[in-house]
């Protein structure tokens, strides 16, 4: 179940990390993953601008249902990206356990999925 | 309880003169006509109305076929006329209905049918596939999922456990036994709706509407002063506003709660004044919020209402009597009508086994979602009451 063309926001590898091409207004600052013709908040012009790569789990599920093209079971988060807008991005766990992350859990985007999906990765804590 | 009767903002002129339904459930061997025919002719003969009266119609669907009414209403004679078709999402149903009152309170059309049909078992075997153009649907936010993300949230901050998610489902489904219409009718313990699968963390099968197949409808006309009948004190639909990064609330707090506002003060009542409640309970995180948004509960302590037996049938405002989406079933344009024959038949003291006794004053919630980035497709509301009889 696709359609061209692909409304997600483009994932770029960038100065070693990972971030969202997306726009922000120029008057006021709030962020977006669309290109509109003017800011949903005020009104102002738009520019474009990069986000991430780190954020904060505002919710997370996993689904465990089938959706057409894709194999359950697979954990979504919603992102409060750092300075940049709420993302919905699929969850990669390193030892392959698909779990729901708590609200509050520092991610990082990462390369997107397979399937062209943003993802993002819990932030291992290391000792400071 | 204290009173929040306030001086309404408007009078009331609009009434809803008849309602309803087909049966609801998964009926493959029924065609959508036949489904909108036995609610539509329900619904003129309870109020009395010939295909002839009429002045316009207005219909809620989602997924219908171009012409779906036309093609199910020419054959009973309902012909030459406005005919509109709105889609809304969940909240299609109840569109049409509000757009019906409103045409009747401005004196645009005079009686006016609002009918609301789905067909879903010709399209799905389970959940509504995501829509491939929205930014979130393309990411594979299954519905069920946007409101696991709403429950996953409440239990991080509220404490919500999963049995408070089940109760939603159980209530439901005890009230749903005397409603020999709803597509599940069997009675269910916590126990078993948290042993059904998973299917969005932590929303098991049976804390999710199933699809369903059905009709209802309502006739509107203008309210005959002096009668007792049932009157529409207020009916608001608002879009969501925007849902991003700012947002604090679970994803459609915000626009029930400013709906809830604005219907209430319309109808110069208050959350306290209502004697029955149907509401959007597509999943069971979505009543726990509502009853919230519409302010029942605080915001955080919707599920003490299920602890305490508010909202059950026999406590003080009984939520989703019918049964519910839960158990109802959910053909998506055809809901907000079958939440109001539901309030309809509870203000008339009509509805059987699962009677609220002595409802006088009820509400409609439709919530229909779907949309990336807005707090909401749609969200209707619309007060109801059953009027004394006594010429004001």
């Amino acid at each position: 179940m696709t359609t061209t063309p692909d409304p997600r926001p483009p994932v770029l590898p960038l100065d070693g990390t990972t971030r969202l091409a997306g726009t922000r207004c120029a008057e006021c600052g709030l962020p977006s993953l669309w290109d509109p013709p003017r800011c949903a908040g005020c009104g102002g012009r738009m520019r474009r601008d990069t986000f991430g790569p780190d954020g904060t789990v505002w919710s997370s599920t996993v689904v465990r249902v089938p959706v057409p093209g894709r194999t359950p079971p697979y954990a979504l988060a919603y992102v409060d990206l750092d300075d940049g807008p709420r993302v919905l991005a699929h969850v990669v766990a390193g030892d392959g356990v698909t779990v729901r992350l708590p609200p509050g859990t520092r991610v990082r985007l990462t390369t997107s999925t397979d399937d062209g999906d943003v993802a993002v990765q819990p932030i291992e804590e290391t000792a400071s | 309880m204290t009173s929040d009767r306030t001086a309404p903002q408007r009078a009331v002129t609009a009434a809803v003169a008849g309602v309803g339904t087909s049966l609801f459930g998964k009926q493959p061997d029924l065609h959508p006509s036949q489904l909108v025919w036995r609610a539509v002719d329900e619904a003129l003969r309870d109020a009395g109305v010939a295909p002839a009266d009429l002045d316009a119609v207005y219909v809620g669907t989602v997924f219908g076929a171009p012409g779906v009414a036309q093609r199910a209403l020419h054959a009973m004679g309902i012909t030459s006329m406005p005919i509109i078709t709105v889609e809304n999402a969940c909240a299609s149903g109840t569109t049409a209905l509000h757009e019906a009152v409103t045409a009747v309170e401005l004196g645009r059309f005079h009686t006016v049918l609002a009918v609301g049909v789905e067909k879903m078992t010709d399209q799905f075997a389970g959940a509504i596939h995501p829509e491939s153009t929205d930014i979130e649907g393309r990411t594979g936010l299954a519905l069920p999922s946007l409101y696991a993300m709403a429950a996953t949230r409440y239990q991080a901050l509220y404490g919500v456990t999963d049995e408070d998610l089940a109760s939603v489902a159980v209530k439901n489904h005890a009230h749903a036994v005397h409603n020999d219409r709803a597509q599940y009718r069997t009675p269910h313990t916590v126990e078993e709706v948290l042993a059904s699968r998973m299917v969005a963390d932590p929303l098991t099968l049976m804390q999710c509407c199933p699809i369903a197949d059905g009709a209802a409808a309502a006739v509107v006309r203008p309210h005959r002063s002096g009668t007792e009948e049932v009157v529409v004190r207020s009916s608001v639909l608002r879009s969501g506003g925007l849902w991003d990064q700012r947002c604090a609330h679970v994803w459609g707090y915000e626009l029930i709660r400013d709906t809830a506002t604005a219907a209430f003060d319309l109808a110069g009542v208050g959350p306290t004044d209502l004697d029955v409640v149907e509401c959007h309970d597509a999943f069971t995180i979505g009543e726990i919020v509502t009853t919230e948004a519409i302010g029942l509960a605080p915001e955080g302590q919707g599920a003490g209402l299920l602890r305490s037996g508010h909202t059950a049938l026999g406590g003080p405002q009984p939520v989703n009597p019918s049964g519910g989406l839960l158990s109802r079933g959910h053909p998506l344009g055809a809901t907000g009508l079958a939440q109001t024959a539901e309030i309809t038949w509870q203000l008339r003291g009509e509805a059987g086994g699962r009677q609220v006794d002595g409802a006088r004053l009820g509400l409609v919630e439709t919530m229909g979602g779907g949309v990336a980035g807005v707090d909401g497709n749609a969200c209707v509301m619309v007060v109801l009451e059953r009027t004394t009889g006594v010429r004001a």
